[in-house]
């Protein structure tokens, strides 16, 4: 069921040159068996099973404009700045951590998924 | 201080909460202000972000293949020497800034697993008559171990740059102690005081406020701290300077559009190079912005400086 996908990812992307040539096949196999992963990479904020950040980087995370420390939100998975009422979406499991893709929890507007400087 | 700060991010968040987004970049003064130089074009701030975000989008997949080929291949010696220069101890925290595909980190990482095993190898051999069963509890430590609590932080603003750099880790089989976050060099989502050493690799060059990215540097390091910056710079000596030019101008914006098929790119990177400020100017911003020691060490005749400095 998710070869679908995974498979349409690898057409669309070009093989990058060189070394990777020869661990195409492999990486193949990776796609397919990584797919929980795999399927939210090139989906965006569509992903299936949206991947919770580390622990250890929560640690290190706070707010960039205010710099208080930040609440991980695992139904939205965002995370939230309780005084600002801001929360950072988390895509890929990277966090995107710059102010221009944060969302306003209490006004409860549309989240801004691509951040753009 | 801590008032100041509180002061100054209200200020912030009555600008984000009351008005819509285009707005809020211009409470933060970033909107059409000063002219900028986007390569040798002059371009508002807010126009430069923008392009020098497309550019990074439209280059992130080719981005390790172009450096190969426009370098031929040197640039992984530049990234070497960066990294013994740093010289870390597992256990060190390292931020690595404009980091997109993750090279550094992952000489970082490697680098503190071969100080690790060595380490470890020693431990064993002060050891030779330990029973068969403590040997083998030591291996099972190593395996939890490896990196010795050392870890490293990739931050990058372009979302594309990273998402290749995480493609390679996962290809690559580099797991541990490697987080990646999307930020900005000017506005980094970290604590005060909070990191071992600060690297940003021909990431400065692309940052639109300098002395807002080394003023988050200063911050975010820990006392102690050391900020490293690899970057192209100025060759001084004129016949390899009229060389560079040549080279530059002519070759890189070809390879690019044969390799990447975008040769615009390549052609605000060398522009880039050229409106970079030198050696020394770099090494006064740096020490405006708080570091002691500032030192840089020039590569290949000053084509590459690594700029040195410590929060003390």
């Amino acid at each position: 069921m998710l070869r679908g996908p995974a498979l349409l990812l690898l057409l669309r992307r070009p093989a990058p040159g060189g070394p990777a040539h020869g661990r195409h096949c492999h990486r193949q196999q990776e796609r397919e068996q990584g797919s929980g992963s795999g399927s939210g990479s090139g989906s965006g904020s569509g992903s299936a099973r949206p991947q919770p950040p580390e622990p250890s980087l929560l640690r290190f995370l706070v707010c960039p404009l205010s710099k208080r420390p930040l609440r991980y939100e695992e139904a939205t998975n965002e995370l939230i700045n309780e005084e600002l009422g801001i929360a950072y979406p988390i895509i890929d499991g990277i966090p995107n951590m710059v102010p221009e893709a944060a969302r306003m929890t209490h006004k409860k507007a549309p989240a801004e998924g691509s951040e753009q400087p | 201080m801590a008032a100041v700060r509180l002061w100054r991010w209200r200020c912030r968040c009555r600008a984000l909460l009351s008005r819509p987004a285009g707005a809020v970049r211009a409470q933060r003064g970033l909107a059409a202000g000063p002219e900028m130089h986007f390569g040798f074009q002059t371009v508002t701030e807010e126009e430069r972000r923008e392009k020098i975000y497309q550019v990074f989008e439209t280059v992130a997949k080719k981005y390790d293949v172009m450096n190969d080929s426009m370098t031929l291949g040197i640039h992984r010696v530049w990234k070497d020497i960066l990294v013994h220069k740093m010289n870390p101890c597992p256990g060190t925290l390292l931020l690595d800034v404009a980091g997109g595909t993750g090279d550094i980190a992952f000489r970082f990482i490697n680098y503190v697993r071969s100080v690790r095993q060595r380490q470890l190898q020693r431990k064993l051999k002060h050891n030779q008559n330990l029973s068969w069963q403590e040997i083998f509890e030591s291996y099972q430590e190593d395996k939890f171990n490896s990196l010795g609590d050392s870890q490293v932080v990739v931050c990058d603003i372009n979302r594309e740059m990273l998402k290749v750099g995480k493609q390679k880790a996962q290809r690559l089989g580099y797991s541990e102690g490697l987080s990646w976050v999307l930020g900005n060099a000017e506005e980094l989502p970290f604590d005060d005081d909070k990191f071992d050493v600060y690297t940003i690799a021909f990431g400065i060059r692309n940052v639109t406020r300098i002395d807002l990215a080394l003023q988050e540097a200063y911050r975010v390091l820990k006392p102690g701290g050391r900020f490293l910056c690899l970057e192209f710079s100025h060759v001084s000596n004129p016949l390899l300077s009229r060389l560079y030019d040549l080279y530059s101008f002519q070759v890189i914006p070809v390879l690019g559009e044969v390799i990447a098929g975008d040769w615009r790119s390549y052609q605000y990177l060398v522009e880039s190079i050229r409106q970079f400020p030198p050696q020394e100017e770099l090494k006064a911003m740096i020490e405006d912005a708080g570091f002691f020691k500032v030192d840089y060490e020039n590569l290949n005749f000053g084509i590459v400086a690594i700029h040195s400095g410590f929060k003390l």
